[in-house]
């Protein structure tokens, strides 16, 4: 009856009044007379997040690929090594925190002020890339928890044409190229919302990404690797680093090659190059001048591409989802749809004013100029350099991998007829 | 060659590896399906919005008495949906596990008859190399579509989306501030007496009131020598007319020139225009206006409002004691205008003939709509208190038609007030946070003030550019107005917390500020420093708000006490007279008179 | 020799580009390298529900939390009953919240204790709404850390309507009610 009289001191006539506060004490914290003491309550410390433990972990898993794909040069062991890396880091961990994801922490950090990121998150972004560098993508082949779901999946693949592998190839660039628009400009972390597999690691998600995850797998048993191949953004900087790498996965070396070209078709992803014989070379003159205008088109290609850029930055800027709220609002008020929506209702009763709302997305908006514009010249450059990189082959007298789109997945090493198990080459340096 | 482990075959291990795959393949789309199946069930099974329960909780709510047998069918269900839908998420986790067990061992089988029966690989000849120059021929093409379909898309994209934002956000004018100073030193020796208060805003509205544009709208002047609103012209609390009696006496009938009873309750105030009275009372059912002649106290007529096409079919949640008809009306030259708790809104001639209504629809308001009408040139202005949507809207008097609407951020139980400023005439509002200034005619928002909190019910006060805001729970502030119309400066002058109105509404006299608490206190306030000038302890209570009526102060209090209290820096009881009924509203006072109502009557007092 | 210098200036490229991308990112790191956890902010959150339904996790990882140092232990307890309930017992037309995770104990006349059985929480908040409105607002809705799998990007962060979500360090991973001041013994 305490609360009822109370309640009713407060309803009152005319203008009645009752204040809703955050914290207004209507009832004061009883002095109990007996000994009863306040239980206090369960506030438990976070479960143990990513460690130096999982950089350790990481590390083991990237050496251990390493091995197996350089001096084991072991199919067997690198499928084992990816259901033990797709148990811990997909299973185990919940897919919270992947190198592919870190690459948002970083940029955030690079690119956002007051923005920083853990020594954890950090070392789980450059190690596969420093390992790429000499090794190769050894962290796709069998570290990766995307990867490896797809690779286990890759039961019978079948071939697409290499040409439009590379069309489709360019998904990962774009896709890149947003990730970071979104996070330079605070629209959000793009790769974790929109990562397939995840919600099968916590068996738990949005209907809607589980059904795209269940997708993507059973797609992959025919199309191997789809998202590695056109979509994952971090494969984009695994490729550039592995295009360096000192030592990479190879095949039988010169002189002991059969020219079966076994280890080319064993290879779904397209990646392994064949020997360009000398007689077959195309007329130099015509590639000179092919490679020649292309080169000078590359900054054509770009400037165009970065003006097609800018000019996307309104519909660009509406992956913010303040601007997404703004526009809301403002078609709600020109009564071009009827009904709120929770949010809206939420902004009308806070602070802020409408204006401050459109100034905040008018804001937000020019800064997509720039970044659309910034989006529009990677990919234009992108496109440009494959199109020149393209047009000259280098000569080659073996099958060997292309260093950028190869997966270290050591597909093609039971298909080698010359190499005689037990007994593996020394992986050849690069030179 | 081919001597490798891999290619080895087995027809018997092949064959054990198709007959687990099919089963295995089967296992994994039943526990899909059933996985869907299930996911649709916790949908539907939700604990938090479970229609049924809700409707039996609520036909339990209404019963006339404990309803046992009702009670138990609520915790059957209620006990079947928490079942269901723990079992259920319990069934969507194991089902989890099962599917990706059985896809481990559908993959691993499958996997296992490409082992057993491996296509023999084909040693080929060497390909011709013309494949890989046309292939790569292909992909220069291919990725220059590709290119091209991007840039065509995107630009496509650019043009074809156009966006609300741009063509919504004009952006407002510059405001330019240099002028604001001068008006302020200009208005500032503007305060003489306090007696003068009421004159004074007279004077200075003048050149700022419109001149009559809309035909036959009355004009400021009009307005002052009536009691058009709650606390009169503009709802300022400042009476024009200084001869309001001091002396009467209800148990001897002494100065009683007439007493009425009222039908229908309503925690409204009496307004007055010319010699008609109205008042406005419901109950959940009926909502009726009065209109009683001011000098026999005889009810002249009585309307009841016909429901109008979108009238809401439920009453609405009220508080007890704000009722179904606690905004006050409206009088305004040749119409009145009335209000109530469900969002029905009509306007009456004087002689009773509607001529306008409509339902503005339920507003959500959780004690129940309690602001007053205002009315200026031909504009009537509705402080609608929707929490769904809270906003100012200004009718067409005429018409009733909407002239113009402003958005507000949140709610109040407060009214809003019209000030003649010299920046023009302003509608003045009050909301939980803050105090907003929109321009009378057009409704643009000039200023606003965060220095409000909770549930505000008190109204604002405005005397000498001085606008007066408080409630309790937050602060009581000083706003002062300058700058020019187009750019109105406000600024935060002082605050004080010491005692705060509740409900009653303060008043200014120019020098100071008044106001009343719910705990019998009359608080006075230097309007210029905040500076105490006095706190007294003056009767149990006060809900309707002080009136200056010329150098006195009237006041009631919860019991139906008046008092008069001189207007100065010194506290002084003039005279107090017991009404012997509760007291709530704000009475009207017009030359030599009081109006004053009480729960069930009318009295006129001379 | 041809060769070998190509292999010195590719070495190079190569240990330059190790050097500049683990440096680069290291300052990128900056000072501010503490881990951090998600959590809401009770003074931002207006109850719209969203944390019951939007979690990756089923149920939500989102609990409600009594602070007892607030709580006004009252008999007659918003939060607990249901607005239409008659009698002041467990029975399920009587309670407010879905899940029936809300036990009540008497302590002493008046005063009852309400504590939130944290494995029938979902986090719907319905009593933290009541308990706003009515009481004290000792009742407030609180990510348990040790359930939360921390996501880069929270689902229920990118849902709510009020931006009441943030990243907090995690040695401080509670917004309690009362600001700074944590919750506990009186």
């Amino acid at each position: 009856m305490k609360i009822l009289s109370k309640a009713a001191l407060l309803l009152l006539f005319l203008g009645l009044t009752a204040s809703i506060y955050a914290i207004e004490i209507r009832f004061a914290p009883p002095d109990f007379q007996t000994d009863y003491t306040l239980p206090g309550e369960r506030i438990p410390a976070p479960s143990a997040g990513f460690g130096a433990w999982d950089v350790l972990i990481l590390f083991a898993a990237l050496s251990t690929a390493t091995w197996l794909v350089l001096k084991k040069r072991s199919r067997r062991g690198l499928f084992l090594l990816s259901i033990a890396c797709m148990m811990y880091f997909g299973f185990w961990r919940k897919g919270c925190i992947c190198p592919v994801g870190s690459l948002q922490n970083v940029a955030a950090a690079i690119l956002l002020p007051g923005v920083g990121v853990s020594a954890v998150v950090v070392a789980f972004f450059v190690m596969p890339l420093i390992f790429s560098l000499f090794f190769g993508r050894v962290f796709c082949a069998s570290v990766c928890p995307l990867g490896a779901i797809q690779e286990l999946v890759a039961i019978r693949p079948i071939k697409i044409s290499s040409s439009l592998e590379r069309a489709l190839g360019l998904g990962k660039y774009v896709y890149l190229g947003v990730a970071i628009l979104g996070v330079g400009t605070g629209a959000g972390f793009f790769v974790c919302r929109y990562d397939p597999f995840v919600g099968l690691y916590r068996l738990g998600h949005s209907f809607n990404m589980l059904l795209a995850g269940g997708v993507i797998l059973v797609l992959g048993i025919f199309i191997a690797r789809p998202y590695c191949r056109f979509l994952c953004p971090y494969g984009v900087l695994l490729g550039w680093m592995s295009r360096f790498s000192k030592w990479h996965l190879d095949i039988a070396p010169q002189g002991k090659c059969v020219d079966c070209r076994l280890c080319e078709s064993s290879c779904p992803y397209n990646a392994m190059d064949m020997p360009t014989p000398i007689h077959l070379m195309e007329n130099q003159d015509t590639g000179k001048k092919r490679t020649q205008r292309l080169v000078l088109l590359v900054p054509v290609i770009t400037g165009i591409a970065a003006l097609a850029g800018y000019l996307l930055h309104e519909p660009l800027s509406r992956m913010h989802p303040t601007v997404q709220l703004s526009e809301r609002i403002a078609a709600e008020d020109l009564k071009l749809i009827p009904e709120q929506i929770l949010e809206t209702e939420h902004f009308r009763t806070s602070n802020k004013t409408i204006e401050q709302l459109h100034d905040e997305a008018l804001a937000l908006r020019s800064k997509y100029k720039v970044g659309g514009a910034l989006l529009g010249a990677f990919l234009g450059l992108v496109i440009g350099l494959k199109l020149v990189g393209l047009s000259v082959v280098r000569k080659r007298t073996v099958f060997e991998p292309h260093r950028e789109t190869c997966f270290s997945c050591g597909r093609c090493y039971p298909y080698c007829p010359v190499e005689p198990e037990g007994t593996p080459d020394v992986a050849q340096e690069r030179v | 060659m081919l001597r490798k482990k891999e290619f080895e075959k087995s027809d018997f291990l092949w064959r054990v590896s198709v007959a687990v795959t099919v089963v295995s393949g089967l296992f994994v789309v039943l526990v899909f399906t059933l996985l869907i199946v299930n996911y649709l069930q916790v949908q539907a099974a939700d604990p938090i919005n479970n229609l049924a329960v809700k409707e039996l909780r609520d036909q339990y709510a209404a019963a006339p008495e404990q309803d046992a047998a009702l009670a138990e069918r609520i915790r059957d269900l209620d006990l079947l949906t928490r079942r269901a839908f723990f079992t259920s998420q319990y069934h969507l986790r194991v089902g989890g596990i099962l599917l990706l067990c059985g896809s481990v061992v559908f993959l691993i089988s499958l996997k296992n008859m490409d082992r057993w029966r491996p296509e023999v690989p084909e040693l080929k000849d060497r390909p011709p190399n013309e494949v890989e120059w046309l292939s790569y021929a292909r992909s220069r093409q291919l990725i220059t579509w590709t290119g091209v379909v991007l840039l065509a898309g995107g630009l496509l994209a650019s043009y074809l989306t156009e966006s609300v934002l741009a063509s919504n956000t004009t952006g407002a004018p510059a405001a330019p501030a240099e002028t604001a100073a001068t008006v302020a030193t200009a208005e500032a020796p503007a305060a003489a007496a306090p007696t003068a208060a009421a004159a004074e805003t007279t004077e200075t509205a003048k050149p700022a009131a419109p001149v009559a544009g809309a035909g036959n709208a009355p004009s400021w002047d009009e307005m002052l020598v009536n009691w058009p609103s709650m606390r009169g012209p503009g709802s300022l609390g400042v009476a024009h007319f200084t001869n309001a009696p001091t002396e009467w006496d209800v148990a001897t009938g002494a100065g009683i020139k007439w007493k009425a009873a009222i039908p229908k309750a309503g925690a409204n105030s009496p307004v007055v225009w010319g010699n008609r009275l109205f008042l406005s009372g419901a109950d959940s059912q009926t909502r009726e206006v009065y209109c009683y002649d001011t000098e026999t106290g005889e009810m002249v007529w009585q309307k009841t409002l016909e429901s109008f096409p979108n009238s809401p079919a439920e009453p609405p949640d009220v508080t007890e004691e704000t009722g179904f008809a606690a905004p006050t009306m409206v009088a305004h030259g040749e119409q009145v205008f009335a209000i109530f708790a469900n969002g029905d809104i009509a306007s009456y001639d004087f002689e009773g003939n509607l001529v306008w209504g409509y339902a503005i629809g339920m507003p959500e308001n959780h004690y129940g709509h309690s602001s007053s009408l205002i009315a200026y040139d031909n504009l009537l202005y509705v402080q609608y208190d929707d929490s769904n949507d809270p906003r100012l809207m200004a009718l067409d008097t005429a018409t009733g038609k909407e002239v113009w609407v402003a958005k507000r951020k949140k709610i109040s139980w407060s009214s809003p007030i019209l000030a003649q400023t010299p920046m023009g005439p302003q509608v003045i509002l009050c909301s939980e946070k803050d105090v907003d200034g929109y321009q009378a005619l057009t409704g643009a928002l000039a200023w606003t003030q965060e220095c409000l909190d909770g549930e505000v019910a008190p109204s604002a006060a405005y005397a000498n550019s001085i606008v007066f805001a408080a409630n309790e729970y937050a602060m009581a502030s000083a706003i002062r107005l300058s700058g020019t119309p187009d750019a109105v400066q406000s600024e935060l002058i002082w605050e004080f917390d010491e005692l705060l109105p509740e409900v009653s509404s303060p008043v200014g006299d120019g020098e100071r500020f008044y106001f009343g608490t719910v705990a019998g206190d009359l608080v006075c306030l230097n309007a210029e420093t905040g500076e105490t000038v006095y706190i007294e302890e003056l009767g149990e209570g006060f809900y309707s708000s002080p009136v200056l009526v010329g150098d006195r102060i009237y006041v009631i209090d919860r019991d139906g006490t008046m008092f008069i209290v001189r207007a100065g820096p010194a506290f002084e009881v003039i005279a107090s007279h017991s009404m012997g009924e509760p007291g709530f509203a704000t009475p009207a006072y017009l030359d030599g008179r009081i109006y004053l109502r009480t729960p069930q009557n009318i009295y006129c007092i001379e | 020799m041809d060769e070998s210098k190509k292999i010195g200036r590719r070495d190079f490229v190569r240990g330059a580009a190790a050097f500049a991308l683990a440096g680069g990112t290291w300052a990128a790191v900056g000072t501010k390298a503490e881990g951090t956890v998600w959590q809401l902010d009770p003074n931002k959150c207006t109850q719209c529900g969203r944390c019951a339904t939007h979690c990756v996790l089923n149920p939500s990882a989102v609990k409600c939390m009594n602070q007892f140092n607030i709580c006004g232990y009252c008999d007659l307890c918003f939060a607990y009953l249901h607005p239409g309930s008659r009698e002041r017992n467990t029975g399920a037309e009587n309670l407010l919240c879905p899940t029936a995770a809300i036990e009540r104990k008497f302590i002493e006349d008046p005063y009852y204790e309400y504590k939130i059985n944290e494995d029938n929480c979902i986090g719907c908040a319905k009593c933290v709404e009541a308990c706003l409105v009515f009481g004290n607002g000792s009742f407030y809705l609180q990510v348990r850390q040790d359930v939360c799998i921390n996501c880069n990007e929270c689902s229920i962060a990118k849902a709510c309507p009020s931006d009441a979500w943030s990243r907090v360090p995690a040695s401080k991973p509670y917004m309690f009610i009362t600001g700074e001041t944590p919750p506990g013994q009186k």
